[in-house]
């Protein structure tokens, strides 16, 4: 066979076998590297081997395309992402490409959303081809990765693998997003990226890493590809590319599912391939295939426009019925790295080299026209086809030329980058210049000893030109000192000032309607909503009524929008509330994907939100609660009665179909707020208010005994639905309620539980069925016996809970309380007491005001009073005990013979007016006090006197 | 000669290997350097099988690369490097180190101390001889650092922020002007650095606050931070390593069972994450628990064993001497350690019936009880 490399595997063979010890897969993975490369360049149609966030692969493909000018580009890209691209021309790079779908249809129902990423950074091959195919008269760009679909089609189904580490997506999606806000733009999608190009396992890329001296992956890939290959001729690109890809694709774990899936989307894409050339007629010669080096050392036997003899074709599975939508949503240098598990700020380097590389000359690259975030490139249009003797000998295509370029790559020393001393001076100077402006002391000396340091660094790590990394270092080295003087530190400003974190923006023209809805409601506020900063929204809306839609828009955003992107400072919305004046923090630029992924929902927010409180209602899981919460919103941030209706509605029917009470609290809670606002503002209940009443008296007296006596309903629950009894009687008696059947539902109640007896002897006392005299004396019968003492703090539970349906009980609870604070034996007061305290806690609002009330009148208010306090129940078992009158007959005569005055004093002093008979009051006083009386008998002859 | 010495400096334990070094090394030399910054970093961190050397560099000195990279850079710069760190990370052993590979003299030390006084880093009088001769060149003690300066070689200063504020001042001159003058001498009364010179400074992280630098000297040190080593396997090779080493010191023949070392290294990492979480220093343990300590507990039990025990490193032993040199003060060290004995060492120890762990719980327990 004569081979263009046949000198080189010759070469390899023999170093395999002089240097491995005996037989092993060395030589066999050398010799098969080479026969990759083979056959990667053999292949008729050109494949364009490329890695992501590769400068040198970007430079590599502007060139290509403006020797080669092909006619068709096929890109390793999801292939139902096509009808995004020409919107990225209204965008700032880098932005994703997303797919999103909200409900799933033949896929796992947990996985739900499903959200496929596609990063594009301006550094990128892919944009090259991208810009070049777009804005070229007849040139056609076909996507022929899988779809979105398939990806999570492909995602092995085992109960651990959640959306997350997709095997079928690029990378390991293991994003440790959660501390940087920057890093989590992209949320829990999964990411896809083109030309991924790493070792496949860590020891690996441990071992490269260790042998290349080096400390990041983004580290090694500069040094020892990248650079050599910036300047390299296509040809010397494209066989080490495939090269690197092929010896990735040989080291690696056998067999793995990921390595199937790889297999497979060779196999679709080189079907879909084939398929539009078919289809189309087009030459192969005038097309290009761009795709990660990886799949470009493919072995699969479907490769190629003429597959092996016997391969049998692949099939394509049909997608499934999930339904996807498309978007743009704004990507940023820090979320691809955190996405990918790049190091951080290698991004960012890689694109600044790429600027470096575009202005140093030498290729004009592509540009979408009327690119947004343009820094002084040229469209693609001013550029001419260069027509070059060159170009015919380079514009090989075919296999017959092919010529070994790799040889003299491998064997030739590192072709040393000459040392761009006004490039390194610049950063020197700079970042000091940003050090200074951190806090850091730093000077002109610094400046110096940063340069110095950053040559010797990089001349005892091999290079001559100092990397961003060596700079990095020796900026560390120089100007860090023992503290970090204000919020960044040496390391983090170097990643400023070798291009930070660019955070790219979709543009108006691309956000879905909803999004640009919002953005055109929101006018008014007059705030550049577009900026990623937060931004204060005053709204005056007494002065400014035209505001009023405003802040009506601004309530849903942040019903809808996750936590920051519309935050009120001033102002509330609930139901019987408005404000006056309103003052937001809106962050809705920074929120961009947010608000492109609430678009694929629907055309306005309002719409969104219908749907959504739509689809809560009629959940299955949904109870009679979050019904009633729907119907809430639905006034609060809708307003259309229909509407209100229909969930209040479905709010009847949920509650009815209801066989627990675990609810009943919220359900009060919600529905006396309603009924409150419907009395404030409507002249007549709505008829689902009223069916609501009616339903839950009925449905709530025919669960009663059942939840006095069910161990699994809680005191809260069954005081929550004696409440809902009690406090909405009146209305349901009037809307044809029966109250003999309460009073059934009572009666058959007979709970064992002390809490639960409690609550029951409440709703007898709120019937009339047990007076307070009995309740009390029942509790005191309780508190004297001793074998129940130990269970008095659970009737004390049931009695605090019987607050909320018997108001008129609050004086005997504070009594009982009392009485249990002050006879309790401690073993059993103090365990009870945090449960006391968590459960008030835990209902201030409806459960402390009274008791605080009451408590204020039953106890005295100063610390005198309480010497002299006695409790108003205690008094009362003596009141006959009065002393003996010690009053001479003519004083008890005259007293009974004007009995208003003392019965007067008797009522004010809180005792019944009880008069002893006149013939009791025998002369039994002392005859001292005769003795006295006739001393001095002016008193008793003044009273004689009185009339 | 390495024998006749209890410790050898690195200069001359790794003579042999420096000599070697120094006739293979054809890299550019910085100065008077004795070998090449690469041959340094080859020194200190030990050679791969890629470097392709015929004979096997051991490493000497544990932990990232790009530290040793960053010092080693910054002492052919114009500035003093400043090694920084926690007790016991090593840092004066790569400040050995690379003084012994760079300049083959790695005792040009002042110890900083409260006491150190600018005579220490400059230079003094020999009064006898003042007395007799007069003020001369021959009457005058140079300090290290002068003698360093002299020859062109490193000059080393221990625990930089131990000493005072006007003497850690007296280094900004000798390292921005390069020269001391000596203003009693009449003629040939400046010394001037000869090329090669520079210094190596360290200090604790732990002190700061005590004496704090000058940003004048600040700025004319390079701070290169030495962290704690987390890594097992790092921690367990220097471990290992500097035990060994100990051993041969003391002349000791003993075997350190892996396992014995994993629960040494195991405590450690314990200790370390339940200091890492307490809130107040009253539930922190004194100690910085640092590698240098895990290699002090090791040596005491070490002897213990060898003097006091049957010549066998028991995990008994290895308890009570990690107990004897963590617990500091009483009670706060002697009720973590208690907490830490309970909490964590019983659970294993009552897995691991008749095994290590239980030795060491029983040897930690009973060295609990008699210290409280």
């Amino acid at each position: 066979m004569s081979e263009p490399f046949g000198a080189l595997r010759d070469q390899l063979l023999g170093a395999a076998a002089a240097f491995g010890d005996g037989p092993d897969a060395v030589p066999e993975i050398l010799a098969g590297m080479v026969e990759d490369v083979d056959r990667a360049l053999r292949e008729e149609l050109e494949i364009f081997p490329v890695c992501h966030h590769s400068p040198a692969s970007a430079l590599a493909m502007a060139r290509r395309l403006r020797d080669k000018r092909p006619k068709v580009v096929y890109l390793e890209l999801c292939e139902d992402l096509a009808p995004l691209l020409p919107e990225l021309r209204n965008c700032s790079l880098p932005v994703a490409l997303q797919a999103f779908a909200t409900e799933t249809e033949g896929l796992p129902a947990e996985w739900a959303p499903l959200s496929v990423v596609a990063p594009i950074t301006e550094a990128s091959a892919e944009y090259q081809a991208i810009a070049y195919a777009l804005d070229t008269p007849d040139v056609e760009l076909v996507l022929v990765d899988r779809s979105a679909d398939h990806v999570f089609q492909w995602t092995p189904r085992a109960p651990e693998s959640g959306t997350d580490g997709a095997p079928g997506a690029d990378a390991d999606a293991d994003a440790d997003a959660a501390d940087a806000d920057e890093a989590a733009l992209h949320g829990d999608a999964v990411g896809i990226e083109i030309g991924d190009l790493r070792p496949r396992f860590a020891e690996l890329e441990a071992h490269l890493l260790h042998h290349g001296k080096v400390r990041h992956w983004s580290e090694w890939w500069d040094q020892y590809v990248e650079q050599p290959l910036t300047g390299a001729d296509h040809a010397t690109y494209r066989q080490v590319m495939v090269m690197i890809g092929s010896l990735f694709r040989r080291l690696r774990p056998a067999r793995g599912t990921a390595g199937d899936r790889d297999e497979d989307r060779e196999r679709y894409m080189w079907t879909r391939m084939r398929e539009h050339l078919a289809a189309s007629g087009a030459d192969p010669a005038d097309c290009l295939y761009v795709c990660g080096a990886f799949h470009a050392a493919s072995r699969v036997e479907q490769f190629g426009l003429h597959p092996e003899p016997g391969a049998e074709p692949f099939e394509i599975t049909p997608r499934t019925e999930t339904e996807w939508l498309y978007g743009l949503i704004p990507s940023s240098h820090s979320a691809i790295e955190a996405q990918f598990g790049l190091a951080s700020g290698s991004v960012s380097i890689a694109a600044a080299t790429w600027e470096k590389a575009v202005r140093r000359g030498g290729v004009t690259p592509f540009r979408l026209n009327g690119q947004k975030g343009a820094k002084g490139a040229k469209g693609a249009k001013s550029a001419k086809p260069r027509t070059t003797a060159r170009k015919a000998v380079e514009d090989t295509g075919g296999a017959a030329e092919v010529a070994d370029r790799l040889t003299g790559f491998l064997s030739r020393p590192p072709a040393l980058d000459e040392l761009d001393e006004a490039e390194l001076l610049g950063w020197c100077v700079d970042i000091v210049r940003l050090a200074r402006r951190n806090g850091y002391p730093a000077s002109t000396a610094d400046a110096i000893a940063v340069f110095e340091t950053s040559v010797l660094l990089a001349g005892m790590r091999n290079r001559a030109r100092p990397t961003p990394y060596d700079f990095q270092d020796a900026a560390v080295t120089c100007i860090e000192k023992d503290t970090v003087p204000g919020r960044r530190d040496v390391r983090r400003l170097c990643e400023i000032l070798l291009g930070g974190d660019r955070i790219g923006q979709v543009g108006y023209e691309s956000l879905p309607p909803l999004a640009r809805d919002v953005i055109d409601r929101l006018e008014p506020l007059g705030l550049d909503l577009g900026k990623r900063t937060i931004q204060r929204a005053l709204l005056d809306l007494d002065a400014r009524p035209e505001l009023v839609p405003c802040s009506h828009l601004l309530w849903i955003l942040r019903r809808l929008l996750p936590g920051g992107a519309a935050r009120p400072i001033m102002g509330s919305r609930r139901l019987g509330e408005r404000s006056v004046q309103e003052s937001w923090d809106l962050a809705i630029g920074r929120e961009q994907r947010a608000l492109v992924e609430l678009g694929y929902e629907g055309v306005t927010v309002e719409q969104v939100l219908e749907q959504r409180l739509r689809r809560a209602v009629a959940d299955p899981e949904g109870t009679a609660a979050t019904a009633l919460d729907a119907v809430e919103d639905s006034i609060l941030y809708l307003g259309g009665r229909r509407f209100t209706g229909e969930l209040g509605r479905r709010a009847v029917e949920l509650l009815a179909a209801e066989r627990t009470v675990d609810e009943a609290p919220e359900v009060l809670r919600r529905m006396r707020r309603l009924l409150t606002h419907y009395r404030a503002t409507e002249p007549e209940l709505p008829e689902w208010c009223a069916a609501f009443v009616t339903a839950g008296y009925a449905h709530y007296c025919t669960l009663l005994p059942t939840a006095f006596v069910d161990e699994g309903t809680g005191v809260r629950q069954v005081a929550a639905m004696l409440g809902f009894l009690f406090s909405m009687e009146s209305l349901a008696l009037s809307l044809g309620c029966d109250r003999a059947q309460l009073e059934i539902a009572v009666a058959q109640s007979h709970p064992e539980e002390p809490a639960k007896s409690a609550l029951l002897w409440a709703a007898r006392f709120q019937l009339g069925a047990l007076s307070l005299a009995d309740l009390r004396e029942r509790c005191d019968g309780l508190l004297a016996n001793p074998l129940v003492l130990p269970a008095f703090p659970r009737y004390l539970n049931g009695f605090v809970q019987a607050l909320e349906p018997a108001p008129g009980l609050t004086p005997l609870v504070v009594e009982v309380m009392s009485k249990a604070f002050g006879r309790l034996p401690d073993a059993v007061l103090l365990p009870w007491l945090p449960k006391l305290i968590t459960t008030l806690r835990a209902q201030a609002p409806d459960l402390v005001p009274p008791l605080i009330r009451e408590a204020g009148r039953t106890f005295p208010a100063t610390l005198a009073g309480v010497d002299a306090w006695d409790p108003p129940w205690s008094g009362r078992p003596a009141p006959a005990e009065a002393a003996a009158p010690a009053v001479n007959a003519p004083v008890a005569a005259l007293l009974s013979s004007h009995p208003a005055a003392c019965d007067a004093v008797a009522v004010l002093l809180g005792h019944e007016p009880v008069w002893q008979a006149p013939d009791a009051l025998g002369p039994a006083a002392s005859p001292a006090v005769a003795a006295l009386l006739a001393a001095h008998p002016a008193t008793a002859e003044a009273l004689a006197a009185l009339p | 000669m390495t024998d006749e010495m209890l410790r050898a400096p690195a200069e001359v334990k790794y003579a042999e290997e420096l000599d070697w070094l120094e006739s293979i090394d054809d890299g550019p030399k910085p100065f008077s350097w004795r070998l090449s910054p690469r041959m340094v970093r080859l020194f200190v961190l030990g050679s791969e099988r890629s470097d392709g050397l015929d004979r096997e560099v051991a490493q000497k000195w544990f932990g990232d690369r790009s530290f040793v990279e960053r010092s080693i850079v910054t002492l052919a710069s114009d500035r003093g490097l400043l090694l920084i760190g926690d007790p016991g990370t090593g840092k004066s052993w790569l400040a050995e180190l690379l003084s012994a590979a760079i300049s083959r003299n790695s005792t040009l030390v002042v110890q900083g101390t409260a006491g150190t006084t600018e005579d220490h880093v400059k230079y003094s009088w020999n009064v006898s001889m003042v007395i007799a001769q007069g003020q001369s060149r021959a009457s005058m003690i140079p300090s290290p650092i002068m003698t360093a300066m002299e020859r062109g070689v490193i000059g080393r200063f221990e625990e930089l922020t131990r000493s005072t504020s006007d003497v850690q001042d007296a280094l900004i001159s000798i390292l921005s002007e390069k020269y001391v003058s000596i203003p009693e001498l009449d003629e040939d009364g400046i010394v001037f650095a000869q090329p090669g010179f520079s210094i190596i400074a360290t200090a604790n992280s732990r002190d700061r606050g005590v004496n704090d630098l000058s940003s004048a000297l600040k700025r004319r040190f390079n701070f290169v931070r030495v962290p704690v080593v987390t890594s097992k396997r790092s921690e367990a090779e220097i471990v290992r390593f500097r035990t060994t080493e100990l051993m041969r010191r003391h002349r000791i023949e003993l075997d350190l069972p892996p396992t014995l070392l994993d629960i040494l290294l195991q405590s450690f990492a314990d200790l370390r994450a339940a200091a890492a979480s307490a809130t107040s220093d009253d539930e922190r343990l004194e100690s910085a628990l640092s590698t240098a300590e895990q290699i002090g507990v090791l040596e005491d039990a070490v002897l213990h064993s060898q003097f006091f025990g049957d010549r066998t490193l028991r995990a008994r032993t290895l308890a009570s001497s990690l107990v004897g040199s963590l617990a500091r003060r009483s009670p706060e060290d002697l009720a973590i350690l208690n907490k830490f004995w309970h909490g964590v060492v019983e659970p294993r120890g009552r897995k691991d019936e008749d095994g290590p762990w239980r030795e060491f719980l029983d040897g930690g327990r009973e060295a609990i009880a008699a210290l409280s």
